[in-house]
């Protein structure tokens, strides 16, 4: 990567192709990601959307977008860019389009279909080669129905079906690792906390034919009960803390593309942890030092083996 | 019947309190309708709400356009024509304002032609979506109505709240019931009109939509970037203000950051914020490195706008 185009903040586009007036949340980091990767592919771009909060984008007759963008049941998306990929090839056989006028198809798609309900078609997409990119983005609930825990939540988050003492019991689901047992060309973990790095991801993407699959933490204000002005800090928190590895899988291997600091002069996950209502009960009445310890532990068990 | 109109933005409560005006109605051996209004619009959004009660069966169906009561638990919207708070408004009609404003000040500057009472927040919230205010007004609407009685408001809020984790359950518990004891009318409580015979309905403007080819009826959008016409400015409680002196322009900072697309550049490099569209996330202000960026309340920011002074 070291051609990049995209060296600084600066280096982005000044020009943002996704338009304003979507039904988002202020400060939804999901609306932030795909705003920052839309730059990045340009406008020849159509997006299959499943069903979930970012399905409400084009909420007729508005659409943000400057192209197409198509609604797709929740576990359908990789089926519905499967099927534009075929169409496009096909007029593109037949000189009916120019190929010039060729079009990237992208897959926007919330957790709850990424890890859960679309994992299935998406493996079979990654089976086929199809050549489209991929961006799960994980707001770590079903958002758009009250922020229900899905295969995507962490351990010990609130949501609106994990509320007792303990929140979410079971641990988040390893999706990089899942994508990457595929050897698609390209996987990525992203922020637009980080929006230089999240360029360089898709830029570098931009050279591979085939599956092209990202995973954007996707800060939730209102499903991870925090004030909207700190979606930036949240995702900064997370990268610092380690509890989010940016990383890119390509040519056989995984790299980590930012490293927090070495264990015990990072911060400890607990900064993150307390900046986000969903993790109250871990802190009040009493501190849960048990699950704030195997959180802990879990993140330097994955930096020790990453080093 | 009672016909009670709540209007709030998204994230304040407004169909949490309107469904424990509904259930204490319920509770205090009423028939009941209530329902939140909104779309796809979330935090910040103008929303409505309404429930009607009533001691026979209810035919009344849809929006309520001839309130009793109109229940505003965010006085920022009294500004804003879009939110339609004064729609229907009758001189039986009693308006409650959740506000810090005076009474009598708010009903001449909105000549509300009834009665208008206030309940004064709680907290001094000068900025956000003061969230606790809806239980507080919820409870001097059931007060208001003077049909309810708090027992009956009481076991409604605790059913309604239930999910809440306990400090928040408590806390707008007690907010809700301080809303009922903290309230009076001197004009005395709402006024219930008898329900309407059907003959006396207004006809439903419908249009007869002829049934088409998919290719037609299906909702297809043939524009790009039509959601600038969506105001989603309409939303912001806050209002980021660039103060040019500090600015050093680096657009690629708050321009990249904003989600919403609402800052670019202007020919001489300095951000314009488009005010149209812009949330009010405050993402730009936390992440200027210049700290070039101030918050005003918009409420503030509108009225002096509207003055003729700068923002
Ligand atoms: C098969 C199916 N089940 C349930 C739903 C209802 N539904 C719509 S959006 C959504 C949440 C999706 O969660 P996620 O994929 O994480 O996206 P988010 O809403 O968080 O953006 C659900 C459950 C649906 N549309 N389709
Ligand atoms: S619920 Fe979360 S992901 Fe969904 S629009 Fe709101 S902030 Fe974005
Ligand atoms: S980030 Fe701050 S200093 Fe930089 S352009 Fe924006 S307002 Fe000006
Ligand atoms: S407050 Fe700033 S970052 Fe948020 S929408 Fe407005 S301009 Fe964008
Ligand atoms: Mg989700």
């Amino acid at each position: 990567m070291s051609e990049t185009r995209f060296k600084a903040l600066k280096d982005l586009p000044a020009q943002h192709l996704l338009l304003p007036g979507t039904p988002m949340c202020p400060g939804c980091g999901g609306l932030e990601v795909v705003k920052q990767v839309y730059d990045v592919l340009g406008e020849n771009t159509v997006f299959v959307n499943a069903a979930g909060c970012l399905t409400l984008l084009a909420t007729y007759p508005f659409t943000p977008f400057r192209g197409s963008w198509i609604y797709t049941a929740m576990a359908s998306a990789p089926a519905g860019a499967q099927g534009i990929r075929d169409a496009l090839d096909i007029l593109i056989a037949k000189g009916r389009l120019p190929p010039a006028q060729n079009l990237d198809v992208v897959v926007l798609s919330g957790d709850g279909a990424a890890y859960g309900m679309g994992l299935g078609p998406t493996s079979a997409a990654i089976d086929r080669g199809l050549d489209f990119y991929y961006l799960c983005y994980d707001n770590e609930g079903y958002g758009n129905t009250g922020q229900q825990t899905s295969a995507a939540t962490p351990a010990g988050a609130r949501t609106a079906t994990d509320h007792g003492p303990v929140g979410f019991a079971g641990e988040k689901k390893d999706l990089f690792s899942i994508w990457v047992a595929h050897h698609p060309p390209y996987v990525a973990t992203i922020t637009s906390a980080d929006p230089v790095d999240l360029a360089r991801k898709v830029e570098t993407a931009r050279g591979h034919a085939g599956p092209k699959l990202f995973i954007a933490l996707a800060q939730c204000p209102t499903g991870w009960h925090y004030d909207p002005k700190d979606t930036v800090q949240m995702g900064r928190l997370a990268v610092a803390t380690g509890i989010w590895p940016l990383k890119a899988y390509a040519g056989g291997r995984v790299t980590h593309t930012r490293r927090p600091k070495p264990k015990g002069e990072r911060p400890p996950v607990e900064e993150y942890l307390r900046a986000q209502g969903r993790f109250d009960h871990l802190f009040s009445p009493t501190r849960n030092e048990e699950a704030l310890a195997r959180i802990q532990a879990r993140v330097d068990a994955y930096w020790d083996a990453a080093e | 019947m009672f016909r009670v109109r709540f209007h709030g933005r998204g994230g304040q409560g407004v169909k949490t309190a309107s469904r424990v005006l509904g259930t204490a109605l319920f509770h205090a051996g009423f028939e009941v309708q209530d329902a939140p209004r909104y779309g796809a619009e979330r935090r910040g959004a103008p929303i409505f709400a309404y429930v009607r009660a009533d001691r026979q069966p209810i035919f009344e169906r849809g929006v309520i356009v001839r309130p009793d009561l109109v229940v505003v638990v965010d006085d920022t919207l009294l500004t804003l024509p879009a939110a339609a708070v004064l729609q229907g408004i009758a001189p039986h009609t009693l308006l409650l304002v959740h506000s810090a404003q005076p009474a009598e000040a708010l009903r001449a500057k909105l000549k509300a032609p009834g009665q208008l009472v206030t309940i004064a927040p709680r907290e001094v919230a000068a900025t956000g979506l003061q969230p606790q205010g809806a239980m507080m007004t919820v409870g001097a609407a059931a007060r208001l109505l003077g049909v309810v009685p708090r027992q009956a408001l009481e076991s409604a809020a605790g059913e309604e709240l239930a999910a809440l984790p306990a400090k928040l359950r408590q806390r707008s518990l007690a907010l809700t019931l301080d809303g009922f004891d903290g309230v009076e009318a001197p004009g005395g409580p709402v006024r219930e009109l008898p329900a309407e015979p059907a003959e006396d309905y207004d006809r439903p403007r419908w249009i007869a939509l002829p049934f088409e080819d998919a290719r037609i009826a299906s909702p297809t959008i043939y524009g790009a970037g039509t959601s600038m016409l969506s105001k989603t400015g309409l939303w912001r409680v806050q209002r980021p203000v660039i103060d040019r002196e500090r600015c050093r322009r680096c657009v690629w900072v708050c321009g990249t950051y904003c989600p919403d697309n609402a800052i670019a550049a202007d020919a001489g490099g300095y951000p314009v914020i488009d005010y149209d569209h812009c949330k009010g996330c405050m993402i730009c202000l936390v992440n200027c490195p210049s700290h070039a960026i101030a918050a005003v309340v918009e409420s503030q920011a509108r009225e002096a706008a509207a003055a003729g002074d700068a923002p």
